[in-house]
């Protein structure tokens, strides 16, 4: 049913927009948009569409539009291995945005590196995705999202070093995202001579922490490190409460799912996590822009982005491939792939300004520097350093 | 100790939401010798249905009760109806699985559409705080779902028992034909065991709701569990839903805080195919003699 909406919707917005004189330029987009990370993906595809909107209605790139392709991969790997064989031989992009999950980037993104065809992971973290294919010549894949190598030792960090809790519990479900996490995780609480006192697993949909947290507390742990997603976040923190257990809970990005946040209510207090971009307050005027023109076309409830991080992020991965095709002259995926290594143009984006983001080294935008610490207060995210919320460097 | 009453208490709390679950199956069993396997999407609507009605209609959780009971038979009834009076009729020994399983799938496909695929939480009508007992943290909430699933449990045996419409339910699940020789109609007798069935696992659905997420993936695991647990306690015998649930709810718990959460659904199949292969009617289900 969606799946063929979309395909409707993405058919009419072709015909409409398709000029007598300029051709088209399709991108994929590629995220669930429904399901437990359904408030990334959205997020994501909206921060997309804004960009893209904006974009075309100052004339496209050289008066040629972006069409965007998008796919809801429902956050299973092998509907994204489907949607990416589609789009790379029935809709023929130029490029792909998009992934959240990172299973579902590992298992898909194969596909456009064999066909040369930018892929730019805007939310995904997994640590290896960059890094997929280390043997190839060339590689296709791009990242604007704080890789879990950079997110994990800002936990470990905050953790250990800031607050002096050595006795740490690990919880991470049993994806690949959490599982790939807690090895970073593990790596990161090394570098401080740290050994977790207990690593528990657990099932998307689980209903009942009640073991996982016993445990942590039998152990003795002054605090929880968490790498899982939204709804299963808020059954930790839930369970905590219950237990009558208070202990700090930091983790990665995903603690500020709206999924999280909304479930946890006043459980989710505290929770602390590194972010790229926090909604309020906008430290800068691309921000204030951003953050204005989101709320005015999407609408989201009480104001408060889904996802802001994802908005962001995907916000700033079409202006980065704009400024590559505009660059690159053509949409063949080499071209793309070299002018992506060697941006000329910096870019004011609204996690950061991008000055020569890529090479052909590195594919990661985001280094930790632009990254800062959120602590959930009452429903949103704030900084957890008020230095970063008033001098934030671009 | 403390440790003990807290598993033991988690325990019993999601041992008696599998139970409630599979009494549903026991319903249906015992008239028609079908089971509805979609029990968990049953529950799944419930919760939904309940959901609608506290969240965007602003009912009271205690009001809405009653209407998601009401739904819950009539969409209970309507899986009868569509899915299993068919393969009665025309004595299929499997078309009834068959065709649950599809409208399960069907309402859980519905269930996508109109709420989406999102986990939503539901709102709690008793204070979220946690109550000591035994040294064991409990919420008031885990609390009512025993209770209330005691309390159904037993508000259904009371009218297989006592009630006249209750008796003919009794005599349909002992024996169909002979009850029908008596002037039972006893294809609406299993339209109603169906009904109630679906009531049970709707009941089941708004009871847990706040302590779990509501969402339309909810009811596809919980199904499952309970139809172990069906299994494990015995298809014919109430006691033995209530014990099967307990034993895989604290089994499950327990086996996650000694053993490995990652291991947590092991022991509970593991118990399962024990059960299947040296007590195939359950734990405390009669031994039925099928000739073939």
């Amino acid at each position: 049913m969606n799946i063929r909406r979309h395909i409707f919707a993405v058919a009419a917005a072709a015909m409409l927009s398709t000029g007598a004189y300029a051709a088209d330029i399709k991108v994929g987009v590629i995220g669930p948009f429904t399901g437990g990370s359904a408030s990334m993906g959205v997020s994501m595809r909206d921060g997309v569409r804004l960009a893209a909107k904006e974009i075309n209605a100052a004339g496209g790139i050289d008066g040629n539009k972006i069409v965007l392709v998008e796919r809801d991969d429902e956050a299973k790997n092998e509907r994204g291995v489907q949607i990416a064989q589609e789009l790379i031989n029935n809709e023929k992009v130029a490029a792909t945005l998009g992934y959240i999950n990172t299973g579902v980037a590992l298992a898909s993104q194969r596909f456009f590196q064999e066909a040369k065809i930018p892929v730019i992971n805007n939310v995904a973290t997994g640590t290896l995705i960059t890094k997929q294919f280390p043997n190839a010549a060339e590689n296709y894949v791009f990242r604007t999202s704080a890789a879990d190598n950079i997110q994990a030792p800002m936990i470990a960090k905050e953790a250990v070093e800031k607050r002096g809790l050595k006795k740490v519990a690990i919880l991470a479900d049993s994806t690949n995202y959490g599982q790939l996490g807690r090895e970073d995780l593990e790596k990161a609480l090394k570098t401080y001579g740290v050994t977790p006192v207990t690593t528990e697993k657990f099932n998307l949909g689980d209903v009942d922490m009640t073991s996982q947290l016993l445990k942590a507390k039998n152990a003795g742990a002054e605090v929880i490190l968490t790498y899982a997603i939204g709804p299963e976040l808020a059954q930790i923190a839930n369970g905590m409460a219950k237990l009558g257990w208070k202990k700090p809970l930091i983790g990665s990005w995903t603690l500020s799912m709206a999924s999280f946040i909304d479930t946890a209510g006043k459980n989710g207090n505290g929770a602390t996590m590194p972010e790229t971009f926090i909604q309020n307050p906008p430290t800068t005027p691309k921000r204030k822009a951003f953050v204005e023109a989101y709320l005015k076309d999407f609408k989201p409830k009480n104001g408060i982005i889904a996802s802001p991080v994802s908005a962001a992020q995907g916000y700033d991965s079409v202006y980065l491939l704009a400024a590559a095709i505009k660059q690159a002259k053509g949409t063949e995926g080499p071209k793309i792939l070299a002018a992506l290594q060697d941006l000329k143009t910096p870019i004011d984006g609204v996690v950061m300004s991008y000055n020569k983001p890529f090479s052909a080294a590195d594919h990661e935008a985001i280094k930790a520097k632009d990254v800062v610490m959120g602590i959930v207060e009452d429903g949103k995210v704030e900084f957890l350093n008020a230095e970063d919320a008033t001098a934030k460097k671009k | 100790m403390e440790m003990f009453a807290q598993i033991l208490s988690s325990g019993i709390a999601v041992g008696m939401i599998y139970a409630v679950i599979a009494f549903g199956f026991q319903l249906t069993f015992a008239t028609s010798g079908t089971l509805n396997f979609g029990q968990g999407e049953a529950l799944m609507l419930g919760a939904l249905v309940g959901l609608t009605c506290v969240d965007m209609l602003g009912m009271n959780y205690w009001l809405m009760i009653p209407i998601v009971c009401l739904f819950g038979m009539v969409q209970g009834g309507f899986v009868e109806l569509i899915g299993v009076r068919p393969a009665i009729k025309i004595k299929s020994e499997f078309g009834w699985i068959m065709s649950t399983i599809a409208l399960g799938i069907i309402f859980k496909n519905v269930a996508e559409n109109i709420w989406g695929r999102d986990a939503l939480p539901f709102p709690s009508p008793l204070p979220m705080e946690p109550m000591e007992f035994l040294g064991a943290n409990i919420l008031p909430m885990e609390i009512l779902v025993v209770v209330g699933a005691l309390v159904m449990m037993l508000l259904v045996e009371f009218f297989n028992r006592k009630t006249i419409y209750g008796k003919a339910v009794v005599a349909t699940a002992n024996d169909r034909d002979a009850a029908g020789l008596m002037g039972i109609n006893t294809s609406l007798v299993i339209t109603f065991s169906y009904a109630l069935s679906s009531l049970t696992a709707a009941f089941a659905g708004v009871l847990i709701a706040p302590l779990t997420l509501t969402g339309a993936a909810m009811g596809g695991a919980l199904g499952l569990k309970a139809f172990a647990v069906a299994i494990i306690g015995g298809l014919s015998s109430g006691m033995g839903i209530i014990v099967g649930g307990l034993i895989l709810g604290i089994v499950e718990t327990a086996t996650g805080f000694y053993i490995s959460t990652g291991y947590k659904d092991v022991p509970g199949l593991i118990l399962l195919l024990l059960v299947l292969a040296f007590k195939p009617s359950g734990l405390f289900g009669k031994t039925a003699i099928k000739k073939v």
